[in-house]
């Protein structure tokens, strides 16, 4: 078992960090107290090739494997301090971007996959809804069949990239008494006839990250706007959303990867009752928790790298990294903002920020308590 | 037959376990009636792969192929056909 990165690999978290901690950073603190999402620093990401990064070069990608590309994710969340501009983007490529890219029609990926590689569209994602969260496929939004169309009504919460996005992946039942089987993906695009997108949704975090409600009237989407066949919904969100769990958590790795040196060289420098308070255990051990955090989380995180990239699927494993990811991303927070004593709560060192992010890690690509249940299921329990 | 014994086996023992049942009528829904819902499904294809040896892929993952327990053989035979 050879646990060393490649050259290759290592040079292309070394070219994210450096492009991340040169292009994407500035201005970080009052784009967030403003909730500002920015589409300059959308398409330099894309020009960069973060969003291709997975998708075939036909389609204006990079065509990496998915090894480099949760490595480009990591050095991503390294070197932006801007965790929604990294949410944003993971939204669109896992919940957009490859559904369309491994269940959509010739017609689909050529429509769609160019402009959301290259930053020129922006994608967003409508399963929730206000009665239908972790139990997503008890949605309410319907599809009718009416001749060339169908006709989606409905309401979806939580999308994120929506105010700003130009097409949507849509789920609605086309037959409620099928449960999670009557569920199938639409393609909608922002101006369908019978789309709109409502009020923003302020948020604790993740504030460059704008969200709304997606409201759906009488909706007119072309039958050539289903993805895939009907009642396939179910397994291209898990699909999608394995994707998600697998990929979005890798840049929080970085992230705890640059808060534990950040508290190394603080506890180093920062001298209480004479001495560096990293010479105090109470202040080393939070320290050595969080690099054994984050070696663990890095061995579960390209374990699932592994198992996709060599079986397709890591359903168990992937919940079991989200959760273990998510839940230490939040701790590595605390522990950062504890060390740095009262600079820690204070805007301007940015570690309070990042806590704000990090809640929404145990919500988002399905709560705890889901990864949880999931985990159960697959041992038997 | 033996096709049929195993994936009701499945089916009782692993997936919906809860239910407490000794048999399932090869027509009933197993959709409507929940006795295979969101979770169990992924945990159903996985067991099943792994009895058969077959693949399920995701594009196959409709009702016709999971609503009852003889649309579920079929499926299963079919794939050991094609292997």
């Amino acid at each position: 078992m050879d646990f060393e990165f490649t050259e290759e690999h290592l040079a292309i978290k070394k070219s994210a960090i450096r492009f991340a901690q040169k292009a994407l950073s500035d201005g970080m603190i009052e784009r967030d107290r403003d909730g500002v999402f920015s589409r300059e620093l959308w398409r330099k990401c894309a020009d960069f090739g973060i969003q291709g990064s997975a998708f075939p070069q036909e389609y204006g990608g990079s065509d990496a494997d998915i090894l480099s590309t949760m490595l480009l994710m990591e050095g991503l969340g390294y070197g932006c301090k801007d965790s929604g501009l990294i949410f944003a983007i993971n939204g669109q490529m896992w919940t957009v971007q490859m559904p369309i890219l491994r269940f959509g029609s010739d017609a689909q990926k050529d429509r769609y996959l160019p402009k959301l590689c290259s930053g020129e569209w922006i994608g967003a994602h409508g399963m929730t809804e206000p009665d239908s969260g972790s139990d997503a496929f008890s949605l309410s939004t319907t599809a009718k069949l009416e001749g060339d169309y169908y006709v989606l009504n409905g309401t979806k919460t939580f999308s994120t990239n929506a105010p700003m996005a130009d097409v949507f992946m849509v789920f609605a039942t086309v037959d409620k008494r099928k449960g999670f089987m009557g569920v199938t993906g639409f393609i909608v695009e922002k101006d369908f006839p019978g789309f709109s997108v409502g009020k923003d949704i302020g948020k604790m975090g993740l504030r460059t990250a704008p969200m709304a409600e997606l409201i759906l009237e009488d909706c007119r989407v072309p039958v050539e706007n289903r993805l895939g066949k009907e009642g396939n919904g179910a397994a291209i969100f898990e699909d999608a959303i394995e994707w998600e769990r697998s990929c979005i958590l890798a840049s929080l790795l970085g992230g705890m990867e640059r808060q534990l040196e950040r508290c190394i060289e603080y506890a180093k420098e920062r001298k209480q009752f004479g001495k560096p308070i990293g010479k105090y255990q109470s202040v080393a051990n939070k320290i050595v928790d969080m690099k054994v955090r984050m070696e663990t989380a890095r061995l579960i995180l390209y374990k699932v790298a592994w198992m996709k990239q060599a079986h397709g699927k890591a359903t168990m494993e992937a919940a079991i990294a989200k959760l273990y990811l998510s839940e230490s991303w939040i701790k590595s927070c605390l522990d950062a903002i504890q060390i740095h004593g009262g600079y820690g709560y204070t805007t301007e060192f940015e570690l309070e920020r990042d806590l704000r992010d990090s809640v929404a890690s145990t919500l988002y690509s399905g709560t705890s308590e889901i990864q949880r249940n999931i985990i159960a299921r697959f041992l038997g329990l | 037959m033996k096709v049929l014994e195993d994936v009701e086996k499945i089916l009782l023992t692993e997936i919906a376990v809860d239910l407490g049942r000794e048999s399932l009528d090869p027509d009933e829904d197993l959709l409507a009636q929940r006795i295979i819902d969101s979770l169990g499904v992924v945990r159903l294809i996985v067991s099943l792969e792994k009895a058969f040896g077959i693949e399920v892929i995701d594009e196959e993952v409709v009702p016709e192929n999971f609503q009852s327990l003889n649309s579920l053989v079929e499926y299963v035979e079919q794939k050991m056909r094609n292997k």
